[in-house]
C-alpha cells in the first residue's frame, strides 16, 4: 500500500519527461527531416534544370567547386533577406571556389522570376524547380531550405528557414575546406 | 499489484511515446475552417454569411490586400449552384506587423481568428430548399523563420433559402375625429 503513491509519480514524471521531450524535438526538428537528413554525407543527387535564361544546367556542372543550393520563391519573404547575403557571399569566395545556385519553387513564371533575380541584383544562375528535384533532396516542405555541397559533391550540410548570416558563412567555409568528409553537428 | 501495474504503466508509457511522436511530425495545419450553422437566406435578397477561420498559433498568413507585389494574397472563391448568386465576398483588414526574419519591414497579415463575409443572392425564382455552397480559401502560410507552399483549403455552408416575406401593407393615415 505505502508503494502505490509513489509508482503513481513515477509513472507521472515519466510521462512529463517523454511529453517533454516530443515537444521540446519538434521545435528543433523540421517535417521531412529524416528525408533531407539522409543525404548528409551522401553524394547530392544530380539534376538537370533550366536557368531563367534558357540554358540547362546542371548540378555536376559545378564538380569541383563548393555549392550552396538555396530553393527559394518569389513569394518567401525570409528567402529575400538571405538573398543579398548570398549575392555578397558570392563575389567575396567566388574565387576560393564558392558557387551559389539559386533554385526557383515558384508558381510565377520565368519572366516574374527572372524580373525578381534581376531587382535584387543576383550574380549566380537561378534555375527553375520541379517537384521531383525537392523530392531527390528529401523533400522541401518550407522555404527557404539550403543545401551545403562540398567539391566532391557531397552534402555536408542543411538548412531549413532563415539563418543569420554568420552562420551562413560558417557553412560556406566549411564546404570549401572539406573533400569528401562529413560534417557532424 | 506488480502485474496489474505493468500493463498500465506500459500503456501509459507509449501513450507518452505518441504524444511526443504526434508533436514532433509537424503535420499540423496552419488555418482551419469551422462550416457556420445553416444560415437562412431570402431569395430576391442580398443575405450575408460569414465564414470563420483560424490561423493556428505562430503562423501567419498574407492579407488579401499585401503590401508586396510578389507575395500571395489570400483570397476567397466560392463556386456556387446556378441559381445562388455571390454578389460579394469581404475581406478583413490585415495587421502592419514586423517579424524577426524582416525586423524592418511591416507586412499585412492575418493572425489568429478572421473572418470573410460572403454576400450571397438567390434567385427569386429559385426554389425554397436547402442548399450547399462550395468554395476554395487560397492562402500562403509563414512562421517566423520560413514560408509555405500556397495552399487551397476547401470551404463549404449550406443555406436555406426562403420566400422573401410580402412587404407590409400600410394603414391609411386616420382622418382626425370630429371636434365636438
Amino acid at each position: 500500500m505505502k508503494r502505490d503513491p509513489v509508482i503513481l509519480i513515477v509513472i507521472a514524471v515519466v510521462i512529463s519527461l517523454m511529453l517533454a521531450f516530443g515537444i521540446q524535438k519538434s521545435r528543433h526538428t523540421p517535417v521531412q527531416q529524416s528525408g533531407a537528413g539522409q543525404l548528409q554525407g551522401q553524394a547530392a543527387p544530380d539534376f538537370a534544370l533550366t536557368s531563367i535564361d534558357g540554358k540547362t544546367v546542371k548540378l555536376s556542372d559545378f564538380r569541383g567547386k563548393a555549392v550552396l543550393l538555396n530553393f527559394w520563391a518569389t513569394w518567401c519573404e525570409p528567402c529575400k533577406i538571405e538573398m543579398p547575403w548570398f549575392v555578397e557571399l558570392q563575389k567575396q569566395y567566388g574565387p576560393q571556389g564558392l558557387q551559389v545556385l539559386g533554385i526557383a519553387m515558384d508558381d510565377s513564371g520565368v519572366k516574374e522570376i527572372g524580373d525578381f533575380a534581376k531587382k535584387m541584383n543576383v550574380n549566380y544562375p537561378i534555375v527553375i524547380g520541379k517537384e521531383s528535384v525537392g523530392d531527390q533532396y528529401g523533400g522541401i516542405p518550407y522555404l527557404p531550405s539550403t543545401f551545403y555541397i562540398d567539391r566532391d559533391g557531397k552534402v555536408i550540410d542543411r538548412i531549413f528557414g532563415l539563418v543569420s548570416r554568420s552562420e551562413i558563412e560558417s557553412d560556406i567555409q566549411k564546404a570549401l575546406a572539406s573533400s569528401g568528409q562529413v560534417a557532424h553537428k | 499489484m506488480k502485474k496489474k501495474i505493468s500493463p498500465i504503466l506500459c500503456g501509459l508509457m507509449l501513450a507518452g511515446v505518441a504524444a511526443g511522436q504526434d508533436f514532433s511530425t509537424g503535420k499540423r495545419q496552419s488555418v482551419t475552417f469551422e462550416p457556420p450553422p445553416i444560415t437562412a437566406v431570402y431569395r430576391g435578397r442580398p443575405n450575408t454569411v460569414e465564414l470563420q477561420f483560424r490561423i493556428n498559433s505562430g503562423y501567419h498568413i498574407n492579407s488579401n490586400q499585401p503590401k508586396q507585389e510578389y507575395l500571395r494574397k489570400t483570397e476567397l472563391k466560392m463556386d456556387p449552384p446556378t441559381d445562388i448568386a455571390i454578389e460579394k465576398v469581404s475581406y478583413p483588414a490585415g495587421e502592419d506587423r514586423s517579424f524577426p526574419f524582416a525586423p524592418e519591414e511591416k507586412i499585412n497579415v492575418y493572425t489568429g481568428d478572421f473572418a470573410v463575409n460572403v454576400t450571397v443572392r438567390p434567385l427569386k425564382t429559385v426554389l425554397p430548399a436547402k442548399y450547399a455552397v462550395h468554395g476554395t480559401l487560397k492562402y500562403q502560410a509563414c512562421d517566423n523563420a520560413a514560408c509555405y507552399p500556397p495552399k487551397q483549403l476547401a470551404v463549404s455552408f449550406e443555406v436555406k433559402v426562403l420566400k422573401a416575406p410580402a412587404p407590409k401593407k400600410r394603414n391609411p393615415a386616420q382622418s382626425p375625429p370630429p371636434h365636438g
